[in-house]
């Protein structure tokens, strides 16, 4: 793996730049049920295609962000700052 | 200039590479093959093929025919023995019946075969020898550009010119240490024009990576680069390049084709001996005979006799039976007669080297006009030229069809006899014909026998070349050195502020995580380490201790709603903690996992100051971070851990201590217990945290890193009369866990949630939503009996288990120990371990097992020392 994944704030950067953070998803409601809690924390959709996930950039501007990537091609459709696409 | 080959001498002119040296010295052998440990001589004088590796200073695998001759060089054979002439497993090739294509398959059917085998295996098998410890030094570097050009010849050579006038920054690579690529050898090409170079070196916006060549092409367009003697301190450099557009101008090779005994000592490409003959002057033999189609047999016959070689024949690949001669040439056996002579020139096909392109996703295809695998669809990013793109590649000669054994795979001696069995066995695709006899998988990958390797696959099913196809092209090729990919030997190390005032002190240092701390402080006239651990203790318990807690992370977190944040990560309140307070901070994750520890002090309205544990720093800051992004709250954090230096000052004679030192009132009555200050301590600005993690009367001091040592000497002077002594992570261990406190990571793992841990008065369920609080509310109302729970124990023998040792009840293993020492306090063995719930109940009877004995211990839910916490309080 060594594609490059665009920064909102710092620009393109070699993807050991960053931390991978997971997919992003909805977090449950309060009281929401154990088993959807559980589902929340401990399950992933693996998706073999597009996935929306959050990245922190450890060695550069140390911000969150959420990035959509194909997980087959390694391609970065787009990169944003969380809240703001 | 000389340089040792074996026990001799050997001498080398100016831009000699070692093979040809070797080879103007007289060495003919120079390497034994894989398999059969049969002779080989030079072939191709370019890199591309498996016949001169040799061991060069210590380092194995290396390519003499294209390294530098230098000065005092240790140059040694691999895989022969007793030396190249002879060697005594060159046996093997008369039985090869033996060991036919997919040998280890067939016979080592049994594990216990295997068993059997493996150690003659082993000592025979591979090629080389590592050194445990790399003889030279590796490094790494990152470069960018607009345009990377792969290869020096013509063709590269133009291409960055071209780049270069358009205004890019260009990098160009070649594998070479003099540009020019076949023009510096080829007379009918050549010269290498002069004004070319010189408008190369000139420009500004180009940059020449010359004796560096390109490994592999990576996701990215990134080039791996290896750069060799970059300078004199380092071997190697690896160069991680990206670019926005590659130019591939790798060109073309020759490769060998196939008869009888081609692989003696004396069958050469005739590229080789054109560079051997025009780049070092030497004649590769006295009376050749030269092998191919008549217009490229013709040229290169007229090149040979200008060099003073005798031509004695020039003969069709198709007439060819056999060379003869016993491990080297001494003649050549056609369908126009035998011809002796000591060199075997073979105009092969030219291969253009496409595997970058083939890397970077572009598509090859066989071109039956110009005999060659050819790039037909290339990736936006890339582009070839030159050769390589199949320009001026016209191949006539098609893999001859080989009845006897001709050798196709020069790396792992792998016949076309041995691609017929397998073909004939089923592996008859090209991508399982070639992981089943491994022919192409060498050192050399393909370069040389991949041609020749598809041409019997396709002869032998009756399909084309092109539906033949190729193998996958896969980086690193050529090879790389392990320490090239390693880099340099770097370890980083974090000290904190006081580490020279520790190391006069006589530390005795542990390493935890980047960070170096003392483990105890060695007294210099014992040698055991048990006791400064003792003593350390004691004027913690008695006196006073001072502790180095500069690891410790530090954020500084400010803003309206820092309170809203810590509240939502944290499993306690923390909006509604007084300004000047302190309290003990826990988190979870969202399966109510305790993630770290630490303690949050407000020092203001809109300020805390959160410490975290020395190795969770990082994860807690992002952690931190992630719970806040997109919230829009009006919180910084800040990572202060390196502008703080801290100790902490702990012990009953420790208020006596601090009171000379600062006017803060220390008085219980004003600063009470988990209570925290500014102040400043011999004027230094100071936060004071009055916590106790050893269970003593004592603050935590945080001040700036560049006075903590000021500090700390001061404390430790004033501290004489006192009685105090610096302590160590040992002796702080054991205060601690006298006190029962738990370290996040080492007494908790990836399963355990607070309540399990006996830290449910940590959790307020009560407040609003916080990370974790969903399964942390089921975790509290489910106390599942299956589950474990950590509790103390006391051992009523004399004993101390290891950490880890197996908790037992009634026969059966019903637990762990976390954490264990001998405690001074109780005149016993302690420790925190896991056991079953059911267990977790004060007075409950546990074994405890230490050194293979079994060892009564107690089970207890309060602290061993102090229980209710009246000394803290003091």
């Amino acid at each position: 793996m060594s594609f490059l994944l665009p920064c909102p704030n710092c620009g393109k950067r070699s993807v050991y730049e960053f931390r991978f953070g997971g997919e992003v998803k909805p977090t449950p409601a309060a009281d929401a049920s154990v088993s959807e809690w559980q589902n929340y924390r401990f399950n992933r959709v693996n998706a073999s295609g597009i996935q929306t996930e959050w990245w922190f950039h450890r060695s550069g501007c140390r911000q969150w962000l959420q990035a959509v990537r194909n997980t087959i091609s390694n391609e970065v459709l787009e990169s944003f700052l969380p809240g703001e696409n | 200039m000389k340089f040792r080959f074996h026990d001799k001498s050997v001498e080398a002119q100016p831009g000699d590479t070692i093979a040809a040296a070797l080879f103007r010295s007289g060495q003919r052998i120079f390497s034994r093959s894989f398999k059969y440990h049969r002779p080989r001589g030079l072939l191709c004088v370019s890199g591309k093929c498996p016949n001169c590796l040799m061991n060069v200073d210590g380092v194995p695998n290396v390519r003499t025919c294209i390294t530098p001759a230098r000065q005092g060089m240790e140059v040694k054979a691999q895989n022969a023995y007793p030396s190249l002439e002879t060697d005594f497993l060159s046996i093997t090739q008369h039985f090869d019946w033996l060991m036919p294509v997919g040998w280890y398959y067939k016979t080592l059917t049994l594990p216990a075969m295997w068993h059997a085998a493996e150690p003659a295996i082993r000592k025979v098998a591979g090629l080389g020898e590592i050194l445990p410890s790399a003889p030279t030094e590796y490094e790494h570097a990152w470069m960018h550009t607009d345009t990377a050009v792969v290869g020096g010849g013509l063709a590269g050579m133009q291409a960055a010119l071209g780049a270069a006038e358009r205004g890019e920054e260009v990098i160009l690579i070649d594998d070479q240490a003099t540009l020019g690529g076949h023009l510096r050898y080829h007379k009918r090409s050549g010269p290498v024009p002069d004004d070319i170079i010189a408008w190369l070196q000139a420009a500004k916006n180009i940059r020449l990576l010359q004796n560096s060549y390109c490994f592999g092409l990576y996701e990215g367009s990134l080039l791996g680069v290896l750069q060799r003697d970059p300078h004199t301190a380092a071997a190697e450099r690896l160069v991680h390049l990206r670019a926005s557009h590659i130019v591939v101008a790798t060109g073309a090779y020759e490769t060998p084709i196939l008869f009888p005994n081609n692989d003696l000592v004396g069958v050469m490409l005739s590229t080789g001996v054109l560079r051997l003959l025009h780049l070092y002057g030497v004649p590769a033999g006295k009376r050749a005979v030269v092998v191919g189609e008549s217009a490229a047999a013709e040229e290169v016959s007229g090149e040979l006799r200008g060099g003073g070689i005798e031509v004695v024949a020039a003969v069709e690949p198709h007439a060819v039976i056999r060379a003869t001669g016993a491990g080297k040439v001494d003649g050549i056996l056609t369908r126009t007669g035998p011809f002796p002579c000591d060199l075997i020139v073979i105009c092969g096909p030219r291969v253009p080297d496409t595997g970058l392109i083939a890397q970077a996703g572009g598509k090859i295809e066989w071109s039956d006009v110009q005999g060659a695998f050819l790039p037909t669809v290339l990736p936006p990013e890339v582009s070839a030229v030159g050769e390589a793109a199949g320009e001026s590649v016209a191949n006539t000669t098609v893999p001859l069809p080989a009845s006897k054994r001709a050798f196709v795979c020069l790396c792992s001696d792998v016949s076309s006899t041995d691609l017929c069995q397998g073909i004939a066995e089923g592996f008859d695709e090209i991508e399982t014909l070639k992981r089943y006899t491994t022919a192409t998988m060498g050192p050399c990958q393909g370069r040389m026998c991949q041609l020749s390797a598809i041409g019997v696959c396709a002869r032998e099913t009756g399909r084309s070349l092109g539906q033949t196809g190729m193998t996958t092209s896969r980086p690193p090729n050529p090879g790389v050195t392990m320490g090239a990919l390693a880099g340099p030997k770097h370890h980083p190390v974090r000290r904190t502020p006081m580490h020279y005032a520790h190391s006069n002190l006589g530390a005795v240092w542990m390493d935890m995580g980047d960070w170096q701390r003392p483990r105890y402080y060695a007294n210099r006239s014992t040698a055991s380490d048990a006791e400064p651990v003792l003593i350390e203790y004691q004027a913690v318990r008695e006196a006073a201790g001072l502790i180095d807690v500069s690891t410790l992370g530090k954020l500084d977190v400010r803003g309206a709603d820092s309170g809203k944040l810590l509240d939502k990560v944290y499993t306690h309140r923390f909006s509604d903690l007084r300004p000047g307070r302190v309290r003990y901070a826990l988190m979870c994750d969202e399966g109510g996992i305790i993630l770290d520890d630490g303690t949050i002090s407000r020092l203001s309205e809109d300020r805390y100051f959160v410490t975290t544990t020395s190795g969770n720093l990082d994860f807690v800051h992002q952690w931190l971070e992630w719970c806040l992004s997109g919230t829009g709250w009006d919180v910084h954090i800040t990572n202060v851990t390196a502008g703080y230096g801290a100790t902490n000052l702990a012990g009953p004679n420790s208020r006596d201590i601090l009171r000379k030192l600062t006017d803060c009132d220390l008085d219980s009555s004003v600063f009470p217990y988990m209570a925290c200050r500014e102040a400043e301590v011999k004027g230094i600005p100071a936060i004071l945290l009055r916590i106790g993690f050893v269970g003593e009367t004592g603050w935590e001091i945080h001040c700036p890193a560049e006075s903590a040592e000021e500090l700390w000497q001061a404390l430790l002077d004033t501290g004489q009369e006192f009685g105090i002594r610096p302590f160590g992570v040992e002796a702080q261990r054991l205060l601690r866990l006298e006190k029962r406190h738990v370290i996040v990571g080492v007494d908790t793992d990836a399963l355990t949630n607070p309540y399990e841990a006996d830290m449910g008065w940590a959790v307020k369920l009560d407040k609003d939503d916080f990370v974790g609080k969903r399964l942390l509310t089921h975790a509290h109302a489910a106390r599942d009996e299956s589950r474990e729970h950590l509790v103390g124990f006391v051992l009523e023998a004399p004993s101390v288990p290891d950490d880890g040792a197996a908790i037992v009840v009634d026969g059966q293993p019903a637990g762990r120990v976390t954490s264990s020492r001998y405690s001074p306090a109780r005149t016993a063995g302690i420790g925190l371990a896991w056991v079953k719930t059911a267990r977790a109940q004060e007075g409950a009877s546990i074994d405890v097992r230490v050194g293979g004995r079994l060892v009564k211990a107690k089970v207890t839910m309060t602290p061993f020392y102090d229980p209710e916490g009246r000394r803290l309080r003091q």
